[in-house]
């Protein structure tokens, strides 16, 4: 048994979140993910980034950890023929720079093809490879907020709410599907293909039933933590300083259950029988759960609730997620060792094979270049004399 | 034009939530044929609101776009002989049933391995079929505060306006879509190892998709950061309310900043040396914040963007779903599908967000009506 994108090869020049992570995802299923940077510019995210509030590389070890690195000063024409070389060793070429800049570096989808006839090529940007907007710089909150996710966020009486790293990483996971699917064509018909991601029709796609609603000519609002049917609805605090569980009532029967938990003669009038009656008067019920709720531990509440049959769960920090015994034992959460040593948390991929084993993280953050003598070495047959060559004239650099 | 890339796959799906119809739904539009195996009254996702002019579920119609759909009452031995027969003829068996109810249903692990030995069976629970909450209940906003997300949200102006309040899940079925994206992802890595292994079982979380696309929260713990949705801010930019709407400023590098200090005319609180470090920015974020605030609160949005954008500064609209719709850059792009929705005639609905060798995916049909075709018996 063997993971199930053993064998696969991806030279990846994605930088940033979205598309480093869905090469992440590969790795973790299986792929030999090659990082392709310089020291002249590095990933954006090896930087520390002062916006965020924090010194340190933003967020470079979980979308990097699993990868194997390497020098190519892509500027050089001699860079980009060497960068042509990995990509005919390559099943994917993988990208996330602004529309156009490959082409400009002698990288674009036709040069890659004359090197790699069968090559899936994976480009994601933020609005896409063509159209009005494509030369647009974004990052996942200006996506969240073109798609319409941000607007349709937050408080019903607020502004809207910026996405942030979600809106990454799902445009990154919906990428990983997609190239997938052109892996699939190319073992069925030997072709390969252009995968083009528009991170902020990715956005688009996980609001598909509001923009149905608006194109038959409704004006979805936003709603906060309210569902169109469902009645309580909600997030309520729990005992304990900013503590709060989250419940969802679905049917009549999980109603009165709950009813019967509360014990509370305000919530047992006969009309909140009814899922309607409960909807519009849910700011009644609403008051008095959350007296309820305020007065119990959010764990032990929602395990008591959910014994009873109703969708509920504690709202968990990090810390919390991070100490989870059964995430850690089903890979939702992964040990990692850095090659210094130190070791840390991470998220696995998503998807438990009952046959395919080998997934998850195995090596930790590649230092720039640490894999020179494999990749140029052993993968494209390099000799000492020529490496040296290269790095003393910047191509490997 | 090579054919979209799933074309011949056959995905079969039993779906009541979001998660494994939404996974179907991204297999669909990448050209695989689905095929919804329903209940006779249909499957509860067609009675969720918001409802469509006509009365078809808003949450259906796209998460079925382009399937057919037959009845199978599964109480029944003619009903489950008839989904072995589907079954059957599938690549791909997406299924969300309760893991209690499984067995009588003839829908367990074992049962479908035994019968079906190169299927792909995909189980797409809210906790996954596997530990201590494989049975637990789920919905959308309990999966995203189970992941994490939900503790952390609101951010930036959001809670800065409202520090009290509870926290506040992002919009419709984000969750749920999540353990959907990852179960289509699950799907086509099982396949790709069919050739070696066969058919094989794919237990998907939507806690653990979740929590995936949360991964920096995780990151950062490791880095000895606990994150908290009031410090979840920028330091400056974020959300900026307009004279007619709201913008997104996000300045990340220093050609950035240096557009934006043009776009706001060079006042002269910009000109002060020591911001021309980040570091420096960052630590007198507020006062930036109050001096960008006011001048875009007596401006326009669209003015405001076209000339950020020109400048290089990156900034966005917040897009309502009909500007999504109407969007100029989508329609050139073809986003959008027309098909049609019983009782609501045609409509403008988006096909998928990915382009395929230049081209978008178009949608191929709406929902199918219960029932579209008669009862297999």
């Amino acid at each position: 048994m063997t993971a199930p994108l053993s064998g696969i090869r991806i030279a990846d020049f994605t930088v940033h979140n979205a598309g480093p992570f869905a090469t992440h995802l590969l790795a973790q299923l299986g792929a030999e993910v090659i990082k392709v940077e310089s020291a002249m510019r590095p990933d954006a995210f090896r930087k520390p980034h002062p916006v965020y509030g924090r010194m340190g590389p933003a967020t470079f070890d979980q979308v990097s950890a699993g990868k194997r690195s390497v020098r190519i000063n892509l500027k050089k024409p001699e860079g980009a023929a060497l960068a042509k070389r990995l990509v005919a060793l390559s099943d994917i070429a993988a990208e996330s720079f602004r529309p156009g800049v490959m082409a400009r570096l002698g990288l674009g989808y036709a040069a890659l093809r004359a090197a790699r006839p069968d090559l899936v090529m994976l480009s994601i940007s933020s609005s896409g490879q063509t159209g009005p907007d494509a030369h647009f710089a974004g990052y996942a909150p200006l996506f969240g907020a073109w798609g319409g996710l941000g607007q349709m966020t937050g408080y019903p009486d607020g502004p809207p709410v910026e996405m942030r790293h979600v809106m990454d990483h799902t445009v990154g996971m919906n990428a990983a599907v997609a190239v997938l699917a052109a892996l699939h064509r190319r073992t069925a018909t030997g072709e390969g293909a252009l995968v083009d991601v528009s991170a902020r029709a990715v956005a688009a796609s996980l609001l598909g039933e509001a923009l149905l609603l608006a194109a038959a000519g409704t004006a979805p609002q936003r709603v906060g933590n309210a569902h169109p049917r469902m009645a309580p609805h909600g997030v309520y605090p729990a005992a304990g300083e900013d503590r709060w569980i989250a419940i969802a009532v679905a049917s009549d029967s999980e109603w009165r259950a709950l009813r019967d938990l509360v014990g509370d003669r305000a919530l047992t009038a006969p009309r909140f029988e009814t899922e309607a009656v409960r909807h519009a008067e849910s700011a009644t019920i609403d008051a008095v759960l959350a007296g309820w709720t305020a007065r119990h531990e959010a764990n032990a509440l929602a395990a008591r609730l959910q014994a009873a049959g109703i969708a509920a769960h504690a709202s968990w920090t990090t810390p919390e997620i991070a100490a989870d015994p059964h995430l850690r034992s089903c890979g939702a959460i992964l040990a990692v060792t850095e090659p210094d040593g130190t070791g840390r948390a991470a998220v696995g991929v998503p998807v438990r094979l009952s046959k395919s084993s080998g997934s998850g993280i195995h090596r930790g953050t590649p230092r720039l270049g640490e894999d020179e003598d494999h990749v140029f070495g052993d993968l494209l047959g390099m000799g000492r004399d020529e490496r040296q060559r290269l790095e003393a004239d910047e191509i490997i650099y | 034009m090579p054919p979209p890339p799933l074309t011949g796959l056959g995905v079969a799906v039993r779906a009541e939530g979001v998660a494994a119809a939404y996974a179907g739904r991204m297999l669909g539009t990448l050209g695989a044929e689905v095929l919804w195996i329903e209940p006779p009254d249909g499957s509860p996702l067609r009675r969720e609101p918001p409802f469509l002019p006509g009365g078809t579920s808003a949450i259906f119609a796209y998460c079925a776009a382009g399937a057919r759909s037959r009845c199978c009452d599964l109480s029944r031995e003619d009903g489950r002989r008839a989904a072995t027969a589907l079954l059957a003829q599938s690549d791909i068996f997406l299924d969300d049933t309760p893991l209690a109810d499984r067995a009588a249903l003839g829908l367990d692990e074992a049962t479908i391995a035994a019968r079906h030995p190169d299927l792909i069976h995909v189980s797409v629970l809210p906790f996954g079929a596997a530990g201590p909450k494989a049975g637990w209940k789920g919905a959308d906003i309990i999966v995203q505060h189970a992941a994490g997300e939900g503790y952390l949200l609101p951010n930036g102006l959001s809670v800065e306006l409202f520090p009290d309040r509870p926290p506040v899940k992002i919009h419709g079925h984000f969750g749920e879509m999540q353990g959907g994206i990852a179960a289509a992802l699950g799907a086509l890595a099982a396949l790709r190892a069919r050739g070696q292994v066969g058919g094989q079982y794919v237990d998907i979380s939507s806690q653990d998709a979740m929590l995936a696309v949360g991964a920096f929260a995780i990151q950062r713990l490791g880095d000895g950061s606990v994150e908290h949705r009031v410090e979840r801010s920028f330091r400056y930019g974020g959300v900026l309310a307009c004279a007619d709407g709201y913008v997104e400023l996000l300045t990340l590098e220093q050609r950035q900043w240096d557009g934006l200090v043009a776009l706001l005319g060079h006042p002269a609180w910009a000109q002060d040396r020591a911001l021309a470090d980040g570091l420096e920015r960052s630590r007198r974020g507020p006062e930036l914040n109050r001096h960008i605030r006011a001048w875009a609160r007596v401006r326009k949005v669209a003015d405001i963007v076209r000339e950020g954008q020109a400048a290089g500064v990156p900034l966005a609209r917040y897009y309502t779903p009909g500007d999504v719709v109407g969007d100029p850059h989508e329609r050139a792009r073809g986003l959008f599908s027309k098909v049609d929705v019983a009782g609501a005639g045609p409509l403008a609905m988006l096909a998928s967000p990915f382009h395929f060798d230049g081209a978008a995916l178009p949608l191929r049909a709406g929902p199918p009506v219960l029932p579209a075709e008669a009862p297999v018996a």
